[in-house]
């Protein structure tokens, strides 16, 4: 999914909080999103995920407006997700049990998504009992689970160590790699850009600028 | 004093000797006060997670009138439904008044609000960051209050215990829309105001146990259910 905005403008009790004229996160590529804490990072991908509506300007998805259908092409991955006081299998399969799959596809889906991220031992875990990066990567293959054609990951590495947070970026990789789906990746960390996106763009006061030279 | 001792174990054997006038006064109230809790269950705390998660211009004000209406007194309510179904009211064609159904709809209208609003401020609270992962996963409005429904679901079992509570334990409303008839609208409560002012302690004393063990009863499931679940 390609997403463009164009003249986005996002105020707050009239400050700007996001000014920007023109910008593209290309289908299939992996962008980056930097720039300092309170620079509208969070701010603009709750505007492309459609959570928040309060702005004027432009955002299309493929060309066309967001829509509930839309919507469901799109996933976002929060910065202190929490799981769903259930199973892990069942929090996995959330997502496809609201798109109507058929249990024996939904259990295919979830047994393929828990073995790419290596968590199939904590399947019959509850959700609210686990460890922070096993959170993480359960709530990444919840969001990964039914492919989605946008998927927008806010600072969700903040919580892992370093050996969890190269794997979680290797699943960034094969996934986009597997389903060529567009990701936007908000981070702080110019190393982590570094290693998984192949465009970034910076935050800073609102407005964005390309980075080019930092890859 | 000795009174006193004397309605306890008078009242003990009405219960243990399954009095049918003591038991028909209990299960009619149960009747009367779960059929209310449960209808206004069904239909509040759905619309109660939805006025929560909705944003509209005067929710401010909407929220403090519904606080408001959570301490109507119980009187008040069933002078209003009394006048709305007497022969005489706009629906006295119903011919509900002093029946079972006229308190259950007295009791329904006086849990509701309590029920009402201690979801919507449970869902003020909690339900926005449910219903943001919700929308990010695909979930339609509908399905973001099913979600609420069953991740929320300890806090709005103890919302649902207190309209129930405030249900059996109140005596106004009953009392004007029942008519307190023996065999027919006879409640707990109705049954010890009238056995007070008769001076049957024992009567009282037995009903006034099975209301305090009904409640023991429903704070030890709640207790029991969060310890399976938690």
């Amino acid at each position: 999914m390609q997403v463009s905005l164009a003249n986005l403008n996002k105020s707050y009790n009239g400050i700007n909080i996001l000014d920007i004229n023109s910008l593209v996160f290309k289908r299939g590529v992996i962008s980056a999103l930097l720039g300092p804490n309170g620079t509208g990072k969070t701010t603009l991908l709750n505007i492309i995920a459609g959570l928040d509506k309060n702005f004027t300007g432009k955002v299309k998805y493929n060309d066309m407006n967001y829509s509930e259908a839309i919507g469901r092409k799109i996933t976002m991955l929060f910065q202190n997700v929490q799981l769903f006081r259930r199973s892990v299998y069942e929090n996995i399969e959330y997502p496809l049990r609201l798109r109507g799959f058929s249990r024996e596809n939904r259990k295919n889906k979830v047994r393929r998504v828990m073995d790419l991220l290596g968590i199939t031992h904590l399947m019959s875990k509850r959700g609210h009992f686990l460890s922070g990066g096993e959170i993480q990567k359960v709530a990444l293959a919840r969001s990964i689970v039914f492919e989605p054609e946008l998927l927008l990951l806010d600072e969700p590495t903040s919580n892992l160590d370093p050996e969890s947070l190269e794997a979680f970026e290797n699943h960034i990789l094969k996934y986009n790699k597997d389903t060529n789906n567009t990701i936007i990746y908000v981070t702080h960390n110019l190393e982590h850009a570094k290693r998984v996106c192949r465009e970034a763009y910076f935050l800073r006061n609102g407005e964005v600028i390309k980075e080019d030279g930092i890859f | 004093m000795d009174y006193i001792l004397e309605g306890i174990l008078e009242a003990l054997n009405l219960l243990i000797s399954f009095d049918s006038e003591a038991y028909g006064i209990i299960f009619l109230s149960l009747f009367v006060s779960y059929a209310a809790t449960l209808i206004s269950a069904v239909v509040f705390v759905p619309f109660g997670i939805y006025l929560g998660l909705a944003e509209f211009k005067a929710k401010k004000l909407f929220s403090r009138f519904l606080y408001a209406f959570m301490s109507v007194p119980s009187v008040v309510v069933g002078l209003f439904v009394a006048i709305m179904l007497s022969r005489r009211g706009p629906l006295g064609c119903l011919q509900l008044l002093y029946t079972p159904s006229a308190m259950v709809i007295a009791q329904f209208i006086l849990v509701s609000p309590l029920i009402m609003s201690l979801v919507f401020s449970m869902t003020i609270q909690d339900g926005k960051i449910l219903e943001k992962y919700g929308k990010t996963l695909g979930a339609s409005k509908l399905q973001i209050i099913l979600l609420i429904i069953r991740e929320k679901k300890l806090s709005i079992l103890v919302n649902i215990t207190a309209g129930f509570s405030k249900a059996i334990s109140e005596v106004g409303a009953a009392m004007i829309v029942g008519g307190n008839i023996k065999g027919h609208t006879r409640v707990i409560t109705t049954t010890i105001a009238m056995s007070n002012s008769m001076g049957d302690y024992p009567f009282a004393i037995a009903l006034g146990i099975v209301l305090l063990l009904i409640s023991l009863v429903n704070s030890s499931f709640i207790s029991n259910y969060r310890e399976g679940i938690v």
